[in-house]
């Protein structure tokens, strides 16, 4: 009796893996064929574009991939409900890379194997977004990063854009604004992951020619909880202001130790306390300090009645009503990479493939985004200058806007 | 360099490393209370570092004087860490160590996910326990909530140390640490006394996950991180020993601070582990490990 069940139990399991082999060997010489309707111009419609984004939902930078993620799925179903691109609803996949370099390049070739994106909006720190280099270099998807290190676009890649204002561009403005104020001596302190150290070696390169002096260089490590001994010694220096490159809450701790310690240097930060978490960590000590980022945070910058100032106040209530809460320069990354993609593939003539689409993003000319107004060209995969950027000022917690 | 400065530069180092290595020694403390109950590491104590912090955060924005907030986010963090216990360590009826630490590396992946959820990912600000400038100590500046951290740690260890000593509750407890089935002959529950040491252990870090927020912030994130100084200060005064567990603590957080004023920062997290090799390899019983070893 046991026996026959065991045989028969055995007979199923051999004709289900059977059946398991068969579909998967029809699955898999299907995509060899052609597409009957490729070529025609991707005219039919109904046929969903897929975009895929890889954002971090977990670990250390998920409170940037949150805003990024609310931000690509409300305007993604803004652009469907508008007729999609060219008729062609967009259907978005969207992957967590749990800050894990590791993940992000799962993330990366499952999107590019199993869903066959076009485009890969992402990674939302700069070590994810190189960490999927390979991949997309293998399937030649463009990929539209919205980290801020330099690296992405400096080690230049055809297929890598990048949408947040970029060190080159932030370190000399900030240095001008330094000079602007008589200062000659900095003190220079960051933190030794991708975006302190990046923001740091493009200081060394600026300074010299902005005739400025770095006269100490300290370094923390992400995660540490006390700086006092870094800035003890910067006390000791001739330094005339501090310059802090860290996009983490350690931002705010070294904020709060420079005042402690009775350092009363002018502190000037970087886009990356471009965040209320840190002006609410930094509390009274953050008073004074200064950073340069987008205008978003105070969009009257942009001009009022200008088309960038409707563009971001537009984005603003919109996200403000979806989520509760006023979006982040991360959530207009986030914004200014879906657009970038969508705006190109409107623009394809013929039919739409991620090389075609690759051509049209470098081509973006004058698109007004949140972070500024972007002008791609093969050698700039950034596309910002200077003239986006704002010079702000924490006052009682809010940013204000230094004339 | 005049020698006023020097000797002014070196206090403040001197300063500041005592500050992280008491927040170092009451995560420490937690790794000892329940290594003694059951001669298991539990890898979650970092996180109840973190779930004080963003539950007395939690209190205070809901209205919570800051106070009762902070008694509040202790009581709380005790009483999840030993509902951890009954949940998931009890049910490992051998009480063999190593499954136990298996069970509590996967508890503080949950928890942190849990806390990711409840809290949001953003960083959260508590403030200072009493406000204004910092004080001077012949040219060294002490922030008043470094005051604090030390007060509090002092008052834990104690605690404890008087918890330990003098009551019924404390005599029970470390008689189930020297012996279990030899506590549990002499009509100790030694089951209760293994869900009261990481409710204790649980309270104590959390009570350093608040002292510590002020200063810098708390996220769902930052326990497993301190969590790993938290265990490194255990082994460097010797696993099982409250009191040599508070001194590796204030060691590590030395040892720490004088490499970043004096060598590099970037070192920091390196010398540390440097010594705690050094350490495990001359002296595997800790650097105050005298007893205790028979636990090995």
């Amino acid at each position: 009796m046991r026996g026959r069940i065991l045989r028969l139990s055995m007979a199923v399991l051999e004709a289900a893996l059977a059946a398991a082999l068969a579909v998967t060997l029809v699955a898999c010489s299907a995509p060899t064929s052609p597409k009957p309707d490729a070529g025609e111009g991707g005219e039919k419609s109904g046929e969903p574009i897929k975009i895929g984004a890889v954002v971090s939902l977990t670990g250390t930078y998920a409170g940037l991939g949150e805003p990024e993620k609310a931000t690509l799925e409300m305007e993604v179903e803004r652009i469907n409900a508008a007729g999609g691109i060219n008729g062609r609803p967009i259907e978005l996949i969207i992957e967590d890379d749990a800050t894990d370099e590791a993940k992000a390049v799962a993330a990366a070739a499952k999107l590019i194997e199993q869903d066959k994106v076009i485009a890969i909006i992402g990674a939302t720190g700069t070590g994810q977004t190189m960490a999927m280099r390979g991949d997309i270099q293998r399937a030649g998807v463009p990929q539209v990063s919205m980290a801020g290190g330099t690296v992405i676009t400096a080690q230049f890649d055809p297929l890598v854009f990048a949408t947040p204002w970029s060190n080159t561009i932030v370190v000399p403005y900030t240095l001008e604004a330094l000079k602007a104020d008589g200062i000659t001596k900095i003190a220079v302190i960051s933190d030794s992951g991708g975006f302190g150290k990046d923001g740091v070696a493009v200081l060394q390169a600026e300074a010299p020619k902005a005739g400025i002096e770095i006269v100490a260089n300290e370094t923390f490590n992400p995660g540490d909880t006390d700086m006092t001994a870094q800035l003890t010694k910067i006390k000791g220096t001739a330094a005339q202001a501090l310059v802090m490159w860290s996009a983490g809450k350690e931002a705010a701790t070294v904020v709060k130790n420079a005042r402690d310690l009775g350092l009363e240097l002018p502190i000037y930060g970087s886009h990356g306390n471009a965040r209320k978490e840190f002006a609410e960590g930094a509390g009274e000590a953050g008073d004074g300090v200064r950073f340069a980022a987008g205008k978003i945070l105070v969009p009257e910058t942009y001009g009022e009645g200008t088309e960038a100032y409707k563009v971001a106040t537009d984005f603003i209530a919109r996200f403000t009503e979806k989520t509760g809460s006023a979006p982040s320069t991360f959530a207009g990354h986030a914004y200014d990479a879906l657009y970038l993609i969508v705006e190109a593939a409107k623009r394809v003539q013929g039919e739409l493939t991620p090389a075609a689409l690759r051509d049209e993003i470098e081509k973006t000319s004058g698109f007004v985004g949140i972070g500024g107004t972007f002008n791609m060209s093969p050698t700039d995969h950034n596309g910002l200058t200077k003239d986006d950027l704002t010079l702000y000022e924490v006052k009682d917690g809010a940013f204000t806007v230094v004339k | 360099m005049q020698c006023g400065t020097m000797v002014a530069e070196l206090l403040q180092f001197i300063i500041a490393g005592l500050k992280s290595g008491a927040v170092y020694a009451l995560v420490a403390l937690g790794f000892t209370i329940v290594f003694g109950a059951t001669g298991a590491i539990n890898f979650a104590q970092g996180e109840f570092y973190m779930l004080g912090g963003m539950t007395g955060v939690l209190l205070t924005t809901w209205g919570v004087p800051l106070p009762l907030a902070v008694v509040g986010a202790v009581m709380l963090t005790a009483v999840i860490g030993a509902a951890f216990e009954l949940v998931a360590v009890r049910p490992i009826a051998s009480g063999d160590p190593l499954r136990i630490i298996m069970v509590t590396i996967g508890g503080s992946v949950v928890l942190r996910q849990a806390a990711l959820h409840l809290f949001g990912p953003d960083e959260r600000a508590l403030r200072p326990f009493t406000a204004g400038p910092s004080l001077r100590l012949l040219g060294a500046a002490v922030e008043r909530q470094t005051l604090w951290v030390w007060a509090i740690t002092a008052m834990a260890v104690v605690v404890l140390a008087v918890v330990y000593r003098q009551t019924m509750f404390g005599k029970a407890m470390r008689a189930t640490s020297i012996r279990r089935d030899a506590a549990r002959l002499v009509g100790i529950d030694a089951s209760a006394m293994v869900t009261a040491s990481f409710g204790l252990a649980a309270a104590l870090g959390a009570l350093g996950g608040l002292v510590v927020a002020p200063l810098t912030q708390t996220a769902f994130y930052v326990g497993s991180g301190m969590g790993v100084k938290g265990f490194a200060a255990a082994i460097l005064g010797g696993l099982g020993n409250p009191v040599a567990a508070v001194g590796g603590g204030l060691i590590l957080g030395l040892l720490e601070s004088l490499t970043a004023g004096y060598l590099d920062p970037l070192y920091k997290d390196a010398v540390a582990l440097v010594v705690l090799l050094g350490v495990l390899f001359l002296r595997p019983q800790g650097l105050l490990g005298g007893r205790g070893t028979e636990k090995v």
